[in-house]
């Protein structure tokens, strides 16, 4: 266990300091920082004195080593648009992303879970059938789409919810749905196949062998099988959804990281642009980890070896 | 066997399934009594219906699988037409049941001690404590050394004979009548078989059960069972007493099964033991026939007009076949496998 | 009969089958035969004409079947341009993702030890790496054109496809006319190309489809965040976009290519599913 758990921390530092060279190298390389950031219209001389003021003139390993020897101190940089210091900025954009994130992976489990745990346990039934074409139709709908016809439907015919801000927990509810509702089918179609493998299962066989109840077999014999699969995916999608809550920050105006990335793109802050990136990626890796020693933690043959 | 020391009373059992564009009919017309204080084996190939019929008597067949019967009764009481609640009720309690692999038997995510308290504090009431001390006093029982350990174990710490010893354990939990043992020791070793074999042997006759073996190993019935029932392709062939089924095989499929395995002490080295030619025919459909006469050598064309029905073979024995019951007409080496140089024979022998 | 044709066989008796790829064939058919279909240009404005409301509405007409947008470009024929962009998108970038994640998946599945580590390991960034963002930024800062638009979603969706070509490969490798074959000497490009890729092509072929309908959503996506598909050419979500502040008053703006949209993905998956429900053996799907 030991020596899982070093090999494991070792490969999530090695993926965040690969990537962190990646999100230097895509923000430096795409072109030319010192002119992105004078501007248009901004003259030769403008740029070349950007270039000298950031450093932009030493060579690009140079920038990357000062980078992130100020990185892990915490020191994320400086927003040159928003005159402020980005891990200031970060730390008020991030609350926004998370909530919703944490939200929309609820919406996403509770949906999904017991319509996966239905349709294994009457499999070619109507749930079944339901579920599964939930499920095509459900991938078939880009997030952004579903969010208009969302905020469409709740926000402009029935005016039962607030169409953009992030001041209440109402706010909420429309985002994490759409941002949600595109990891349901991953996790109810893995929840399904889980559930029927295990439902077959000789230990399942003798607990209905033993007379325990259908929802101690179903739940304490079967799911808590299938579901540790499930939570890897969970985990997964939920790094997916910090990455994708871009779309769904825009349209709700929710002033996320994915709102701020947006802006700072428009605007090329690429001290902020880069620090998003790394964020967003440590966030991916850290939670695929937990993830990981989560699994170990819920199979016992894993965490006693 | 009288009414009154019946435990299990098992008559004309069906099992059907229903398969794209047919129906497989694995288990027909199928009998079994088990007694008090009784050990019945039931014998027979894989494919032949055994487990089937085991677990139709538990109430654990597949949504799909159409069960009927004339009679199911568990003592006194039909569980034909018991509802599920009810079936519930007695599964672990009065009824208890032995798979065959003990390695993935039991839930590999909860302690040892965890899932016998969950069985017997679903059909008792009783305290967890409580709970523990019984799990812990049949842990001993069953011989695991160590007990109190053992309680606080997973599954895969623990080795395949002791998986099996702790299985045997939890059917002892709610001190049942009847216990159902499927293939209790193919999945083991050798040295093991004949450990947890012993156990249940004892246990059975020191608790006064009724145990219902189920083995394709005529070797694991001959120091175990009171009675045996032969089936082959999902009937009943020949029903007996040990001694008198092995000593003297009526039908023809159980003489074959007899003549396969080596007897200590007159089976000599590089004799040549019996084989039963073919393999068992899908069950589809009405029986027209004897469902042996394809792999019978005895086969007559009577065999081939109609279905054989079970007759007295007088001893209180059965057996579903024309042949007479005295054991003349019978020819003890047409089961043995013809050389490759003598080729003919093989055509004498009435393979299939 | 060889597997390719068990498969082709239980194909035509698929139901999912029959309605999706009906659906892409009418859809490829409308794409390529886009200027029979409407007289009109796309991006030619005609700002007397603007908000023309579609022809089953009460003021619509059959001039502009679905009518015009706010500078007057028929809807039609902005939704006919557009499939070629989803779907020529769709197909190159599928074509850039396939080749790369197919070669990487069978170099780690076939050879294993430090290939596979060091793909796996580059599989893991890649993963960590959030794909709509970093498209973003590569295409703002270089400035967008369709040919980088294609490179960048092609070169960042290669994951699928090295992870489920690599577990395959793995598979096959350890069969035993794999190593037959490796015994009687023959070459590796030839168990490479002749043994593995044609083995394959079942879970190659499903991935495919995913990648496609997935390179179409990101697409997508991009233009509606209004850095993907760059007027004057048109796309389903760039439509999407410049009718969302339509919302209030004329829902079908958005509605039209979104519906295009849902059909067209719609169509795909169940092509997919349906090709893996035929080409995975009998019982589980």
């Amino acid at each position: 266990m030991l020596v899982y758990l070093s090999k494991r921390l070792l490969m999530t530092f090695l993926v965040i300091a690969v990537t962190s060279v990646i999100a230097f190298l895509l923000v430096h390389l795409s072109g030319d920082p010192a002119a992105a950031m004078a501007g248009e219209g901004a003259s030769q001389a403008d740029i070349e004195t950007v270039r000298e003021t950031y450093g932009f003139d030493r060579p690009l390993y140079v920038q990357y080593l000062d980078w992130v020897s100020r990185v892990v101190t915490g020191d994320l940089g400086r927003s040159t648009y928003l005159r402020a210091d980005v891990t200031d900025v970060l730390a008020r954009h991030l609350p926004v992303t998370a909530t919703l994130g944490v939200c929309a992976l609820g919406f996403a489990l509770a949906l999904s879970i017991p319509l996966g745990v239905l349709a294994a346990l009457r499999p070619n039934t109507m749930i079944d059938r339901f579920s599964l074409w939930l499920a095509v139709a459900g991938q078939a709908l880009p997030s952004f789409l579903f969010a208009l016809g969302l905020m469409y439907l709740f926000g402009v015919y029935l005016r039962v919810l607030p169409i953009s801000g992030s001041e209440t927990w109402w706010h909420f509810i429309m985002p994490s749905v759409a941002l949600g509702y595109y990891a349901t089918p991953a996790i109810m179609r893995l929840t399904r196949s889980g559930m029927l493998d295990v439902m077959l299962s000789d230990h399942v066989r003798t607990a209905r062998a033993y007379g325990l109840s259908p929802w101690r077999v179903v739940v304490r014999h079967g799911l808590r099988h299938a579901i540790i699969p499930v939570v890897s995916l969970a985990a997964v999608q939920l790094g997916f959804m910090l990455g994708g809550s871009i779309v769904i920050e825009t349209i709700f105006s929710l002033k996320g990281i994915g709102h701020l990335a947006w802006e700072s793109i428009q605007r090329a802050d690429i001290e902020v642009i880069q620090a998003i990136l790394l964020v967003i990626a440590v966030a991916y890796a850290v939670l695929t980890l937990l993830a990981d020693l989560l699994n170990a933690a819920l199979d016992p043959r894993i965490r006693i070896s | 066997m009288s009414d009154d020391t019946r435990i299990l009373s098992v008559r004309g059992l069906n099992v059907q399934i229903p398969i794209p564009g047919s129906t497989l009919w694995p288990v027909r017309d199928v009998n079994i009594d088990v007694g008090r204080g009784e050990t019945v084996a039931v014998v027979g190939e894989s494919g032949c219906g055994k487990s089937l019929t085991a677990l139709a008597i538990m109430g654990l067949l597949p949504r799909q699988a159409k069960v009927q019967s004339e009679a199911l009764r568990l003592n006194a009481e039909s569980l034909a037409e018991a509802s599920p609640k009810r079936w519930r009720q007695l599964r672990g309690d009065r009824i208890a049941m032995i798979f065959q692999d003990p390695m993935t038997a039991l839930d590999p995510c909860y302690r040892i001690g965890d899932q016998m308290c969950e069985i017997l504090q679903q059909h008792r009431k009783i305290s967890r404590s409580a709970a523990m001390k019984r799990s812990l006093d049949l842990l001993g029982k069953v011989g695991i050394p160590a007990p109190e350990e053992r309680l606080k174990q997973y599954p895969h710490q623990l080795s395949g004979g002791l998986r099996q010893r702790v299985m045997i354990a939890m059917a002892l939990l709610c001190e049942p009548e009847l216990i159902i043992a499927d293939e209790p020791t193919t999945a083991l070793d050798v040295t093991i078989q004949a450990q947890i074999l012993r156990l249940l042997r004892d246990i059975q006759r020191e608790t006064n059960i009724g145990l219902l073996l189920i083995t394709h190993d005529l070797g694991v019935v001959a120091g175990m069972a009171d009675r045996i029932v032969v089936m082959y392709g999902g009937e009943v062939v020949e029903v007996g007493t040990c001694d008198q089924v092995l000593a003297q095989p009526l039908h023809p499929y159980t003489e074959g099964l007899v003549r396969s395995i080596p007897v200590p002490g007159e089976t000599e080295q590089g004799e040549a033991l019996g084989y039963i030619p073919g393999i068992v025919p899908r069950q589809v459909g009405e029986r027209t026939a004897c469902g042996f006469v394809d792999r019978c050598p005895y086969a007559t064309s009577a065999c081939r007009e109609e279905p054989i029905a079970m007759r007295d073979a007088g001893d209180g024995r059965l057996m579903r076949c024309i042949l007479p019951t005295d054991g003349s007409a019978r020819d003890p080496d047409v089961w043995i496998l013809p050389d490759e140089t003598s080729a003919q024979s093989a055509t004498n022998s009435g393979s299939l | 009969m060889s597997p390719g044709r068990v498969a082709l066989r239980r194909a035509i008796r698929h139901g999912g089958f029959w309605i999706g790829g009906t659906i892409i064939f009418v859809i490829v058919l409308m794409a390529i035969f886009a200027p029979l279909l409407t007289p009109y240009d796309p991006s030619v404005q005609s700002l007397s004409e603007g908000f023309v409301p579609p022809v089953w509405a009460e003021a619509g007409s059959w001039e502009h079947p679905l009518g015009t947008d706010n500078l007057g470009r028929d809807y039609f024929a902005r939704l006919l341009y557009g499939a070629r962009i989803s779907l020529g998108l769709g197909l190159l970038t599928v074509i850039i993702s396939g080749t790369i994640g197919t070669a990487m998946g069978i170099t780690a599945g076939y050879w294993g030890g430090w290939p596979d580590m060091i793909i796996n390991f580059f599989i893991t960034v890649r993963l960590t790496l959030p794909v709509v963002l970093v498209a973003l930024v590569v295409v703002a800062l270089i400035g967008s054109s369709l040919w980088l638009l294609i490179l960048v979603i092609g070169l960042l969706l290669w994951d699928r496809f090295a992870i489920v070509v690599r577990s395959a490969t793995q598979q096959l490798a350890q069969r035993e006319y794999i190593t037959s074959a490796r015994a009687i000497g023959s070459s590796t490009p030839r168990i490479l190309f002749r043994e593995i890729l044609p083995n394959i092509t079942g879970p190659l072929v499903v991935v495919t489809s995913i990648e496609i309908a997935h390179a179409i959503l990101l697409e997508a996506a991009l233009s509606f965040l209004g850095l993907g598909v760059q007027p004057p050419d048109v796309s389903w979500g760039l439509m999407v976009a410049e009718a969302k502040a339509q919302l209030l008053f004329r829902p079908w703006m958005i509605a039209i290519p979104g519906a295009a949209l849902v059909l067209l993905i719609f169509a795909i998956n169940l092509v997919g599913d349906a090709l893996r429900d035929v080409t995975t053996p009998e019982g589980k799907a």
